[in-house]
């Protein structure tokens, strides 16, 4: 088979004078499953297109398996249509005068098929995704699931090797969102295909992929495995952008492993056994909400300034030691606002971060002194 | 070097960039070169001028600007006919608004009746080329002052109607106005359809009264349309010729059009291209001045949803009369002229309306008295009908192909420098006035260009520049049709390797036909009614409907101009409504009663 590993090589875009995409590197192995990662304008879609073959990369390399599809340099630009790669859109792009059946069979009447052959194969792939009983239909004639099924099979009819996906679960609603996710998973572990998967719902990237990329602003913050990057944010934006309810930040003074702020002091141990490299200064705390536990032993007092009970769990935003926080308890109980409780940070994991770079300068354990 | 050809390769490997790269050359030389050719033109001595000025031809003089600016007649020749097209201008935008808004208002916003027969008869003034009313206004209110013969009025009345009101300034702002009206008409009535009456219902609450909400929201939010009601109207009311041609000329009246088409047929050549590129001059200050105010103003959102509720407007006591006076206006402009171009046809003695001066020998006659046999068995007027036919045809195929394919290279490569020149280009056309771009084409194709022959005369001659001149009209309906699917839709079928032209005609083509064919059909109608453009370039070989018309009417002979009209204008009201039929669509779909 051959290796749809992809490599992307000091990739920039550049529309004008804004820059789209910032000296990209990133190393997509064969048969993984990547998502890019980041809010709208970061640059994510762009990219994506760019491995596509359907924008043009101002500078850099870009490589499919051992084969280079694109080079500024060396001036090679090879068209979409010979990269071995399957596209999924956004808005799905069905061709509205063309019925199910001819939408999945185009491509393959294109590439000089057998009528049977294409019977055979659109029939197969209707079989997987559930749509044989609509092959007579227009795509206008069919839910918004479905069309986003029969987009499925378009792009998987040619067999690409290589799967580029953008945000195609966005216009669905919750409930399908959550059947597709399991529908993508399983279609990567049938296909073999490589997956890049573009998406701004960090949920998602983090349910589906092997691999994050994280963008911001069109550069690459992180690039890691899912939980690596929940928690070992390298910088605020990351830890901020992943995880929902999002991290809470307060700010502290820091003094030799010491941090202190309105009279409480937490000592903060760099788990793993490093080092702190900043001696004082200002830092900021970032601590998981479910790392803000509420207890009744708890070691400093809190306000509830409101509460959202969803049963399984119940999200609260508290006031604490002068900021706002958010903190999550297990099970279905609900709080009164105004409330006082008390909440614990001994012996948890927690983010600190540099004060002025935003860096993260290691991931700690607290201690109440 | 090696990398320079890839990278030439792979750029010019996208049919856009190959379409965008073409238009641009073919564009800079038949928009952009012609502009500098006939600043040239307006330097040298022609060969018709050579007695005049006194100096071999094609050599270089400032005499033709010198007669213009610093002769003594300066104001008689210049800057009274400048000061008319400037008057025309203003006062046919007054009219169309005025006219056009008032009858938007009427049919949407009032409980009128017989909306559905005056919106369809009213767009009747906008279908029919401008010059048609020209001609029944003077089968009606011609005096015996001018020209000898009557109108019908004097025939009727026995009231000689006085020169100001037969010719010059009053009728050409008015028919002209008029004309334009059905513009402001759709505009404006989009707007007023759309706009949901909410907006004028909050102010009702707030006890505002109706004429305060008419001042205070209705008018300004229907301002971005009168405005661009007023760019169009000023400048075509700037540039207008076979209106002033037709109306002014009986009482030497002149506009710039006019003027320049005087010098540019009589002795002095130079001196019109000088008119003409004065008139390009104006007409691209309005429209850059224009330009700056789409820019900045405010826009709105008027429309508010899709289903916006639109409360009637009663009209009550006046409701009855209202509804009178409105069809009566509407038929007295778009029925009578039909009625009079038919009487006038058949009149043999000009002036006599009674029963036994009616002929039909000037449809039919072997021989009509004048030296040409009835126009359906004159064989020059089957051939210019044919020409027409064949001049719509060919500029249709032209313009819609060509406007198509630009807008698909400029759709897709929005934004982009190339993409934004071409699209200036396209549209460039559009800002010259007709009369001006022929006379710059006349002078520019009357000799050999290194590797372009000269064209004058030649029937390619009247496809090019018509070609040239609805390209705005067709690539902008191009446009729009490649802007309104989405991009993705084509590349998903690039990326399966599927051909460029394959996705033309599998893809976009099919999904997209209405819009398409619209930009083949509008220059096709536009054609076939076109005069202003090619009355100075058609020859006796090439000669069309319109011009055969202008030169009987320049002639004199009335009943045969008169029968030429008629057919004319039938022709062109058949073949819009036969448009409306394929493409499902017409002109005032969506707002008509």
């Amino acid at each position: 088979m051959a290796d749809n590993s992809i490599r992307l090589i000091n990739v920039t875009k550049r529309f004008g004078k804004s820059v789209a995409v910032d000296h990209l590197n990133l190393e997509i192995p064969a048969n993984s499953f990547i998502s890019l990662l980041g809010p709208s304008g970061c640059g994510k879609t762009t990219t994506l297109r760019m491995i596509a073959g359907l924008e043009t990369p101002t500078e850099g390399e870009i490589w499919i398996g051992d084969k280079l599809v694109f080079s500024a340099e060396k001036g090679i630009d090879v068209p979409p249509n010979n990269r071995g790669i399957g596209f999924l859109f956004q808005n799905y792009a069905l061709w509205p005068h063309m019925t199910v059946y001819k939408n999945i069979a185009f491509g393959l009447e294109n590439m000089k098929w057998k009528k049977a052959d294409i019977d055979k194969k659109v029939n197969e792939l209707c079989e997987l995704l559930q749509l044989s009983t609509y092959l007579d239909r227009y795509p206008s004639e069919l839910s918004g699931g479905q069309q986003q099924r029969v987009a499925i099979a378009r792009t998987l009819a040619t067999s690409p090797q290589i799967l580029l996906m953008d945000e195609p679960l966005s216009n669905l609603d919750a409930k399908l969102r959550l059947e597709m996710r399991t529908e993508l998973k399983r279609l990567h572990g049938t296909t073999n295909a490589t997956f890049v998967y573009v998406t701004h719902d960090q949920m998602e990237a983090m349910a589906l992929s092997t691999n994050v990329c994280l963008m911001n602003m069109a550069v690459m913050q992180q690039y890691a495995p899912p939980l690596k990057l929940y928690a070992e944010p390298v910088n605020m934006f990351v830890a901020d952008f992943v995880g929902n309810p999002s991290m809470n930040f307060v700010e502290f003074d820091l003094k030799d492993q010491v941090v202190s702020r309105n009279g409480v002091r937490l000592g903060v141990t760099p788990v793993n056994g490093g080092k702190l490299l900043k001696k004082e200064g200002k830092v900021v705390l970032g601590v998981r909400p479910e790392n803000v536990k509420v207890s009744a032993e708890g070691e400093i007092s809190a306000k509830v300034i409101s509460s959202f009970p969803y049963g399984m769990e119940t999200t609260l935003v508290i006031e604490c030691m002068g900021s706002d926080m958010r903190t999550v308890v297990f099970g279905s109980v609900d709080y009164r606002t105004g409330e006082e409780i008390r909440i614990s940070l001994c012996h948890e994991k927690a983010c600190l971060f540099d004060g002025e770079t935003k860096e993260l300068l290691s991931v700690v354990e607290t201690k109440i002194l | 070097m090696k990398v320079k050809v890839r990278k030439f390769i792979n750029y010019i490997r996208k049919p856009q960039h190959v379409i965008l790269l073409v238009l641009l050359v073919c564009l800079a030389y038949l928009v952009v070169f012609p502009l500098f050719y006939i600043v040239k033109d307006t330097l040298i001595v022609h060969t018709s001028e050579v007695n005049r000025v006194h100096a071999n031809a094609g050599t270089l003089t400032n005499y033709h600007w010198a007669k213009t600016f610093l002769a003594s007649d300066t104001f008689a020749t210049f800057w009274q006919p400048l000061l008319h097209s400037l008057i025309c201008a203003v006062l046919s935008c007054v009219i169309a608004i005025l006219v056009g808004g008032l009858f938007a208002w009427l049919i949407i916003r009032t409980d009128m009746h017989c909306k559905k027969l005056c919106s369809t008869l009213f767009m009747f003034l906008y279908i029919m080329p401008g010059w048609t009313l020209a001609i029944a206004w003077t089968n009606f209110f011609k005096n015996s002052l001018v020209g000898g013969t009557t109108g019908i009025f004097e025939a009727i009345t026995r009231v000689s109607t006085p020169n100001w009101f037969a010719y010059g300034l009053f009728p050409i702002v008015l028919v002209t106005g008029l004309h334009y009206a059905p513009y402001a008409y759709i505009l404006i009535g989009g707007i007023l359809k759309n706009m949901d009456s909410n907006l004028e219902e909050a102010a009702q609450i707030l006890n505002v009264s109706r004429a305060g909400i008419f001042v205070k929201i209705t008018i300004p939010l229907v301002k971005p349309a009168i405005l661009s009601t007023i760019l169009l109207v000023f400048a075509s009311g700037l540039s207008v010729f076979s209106t002033a041609q037709f109306l002014g000329l009986p009482v030497n009246f002149y506009t710039l059009a006019t003027k320049m088409y005087s010098y540019l047929n009589g002795t002095n050549p130079g001196r019109g291209y000088v008119y003409a590129v004065v008139m390009m001059v104006l007409s691209l200050t309005i429209l850059v001045l224009n330009q700056r105010m789409l820019g900045t103003r405010k826009s709105y959102t008027t429309v508010s949803g899709k289903s916006s509720n639109i409360s009637l407007t009663k009209l009550r006591k006046g409701r009855k009369i209202i509804s009178i006076l409105v069809t009566a206006f509407v038929i007295c402009v778009t029925i009578l002229p039909f009625i009079s171009f038919a009487t006038e046809s058949l009149t043999q003695v000009k002036g006599d309306y009674s029963l036994a001066n009616f002929t039909l020998k000037y449809w039919i006659a072997e021989d009509a008295g004048i030296g040409f046999s009835g126009i359906l068995r004159n064989p020059v007027f089957w051939k210019a009908l044919k020409n027409t036919l064949l001049l719509a045809v060919c500029c249709s195929l032209g313009a819609g192909t060509v406007g198509a394919l630009a807008g698909y290279g400029i759709a897709r490569k929005w934004g982009s420098k190339l993409s934004t020149v071409v699209n200036g280009l396209t549209f460039l056309p559009y800002l010259i006035p007709s009369i001006a771009l022929s006379a710059i084409y006349l002078s520019m194709f009357s000799t050999r260009h290194g590797i372009i022959p000269a064209l004058y005369g030649t029937y390619g001659m009247l496809v090019l520049i018509g070609v040239v001149k609805y390209l705005p009209m067709a690539s902008r309906s191009g446009l729009n049709s490649m802007f309104q699917i989405s991009a993705t839709l084509e590349e998903s079928a690039t990326v399966m390797g599927i051909p460029w032209w394959k996705r033309m005609c599998k893809i976009l083509i099919p999904i997209q036909k209405t819009s398409i064919m619209s930009g083949y059909l509008l220059p096709f109608t536009s054609c076939t009614r076109e005069m202003e453009l090619f009355v100075l370039l058609y020859t006796p070989n090439s000669v069309l409907l319109t011009t055969l018309l202008f030169m009987y009417n320049q002639k004199g002979y009335e009943q045969f101009a008169n029968a030429i009209t008629l057919l004319i204008v039938i022709l062109v009201i058949s073949l819009n409504a036969l448009i409306n039929k394929i493409t499902g669509a017409s002109i005032d779909s969506g707002i008509g009663g």
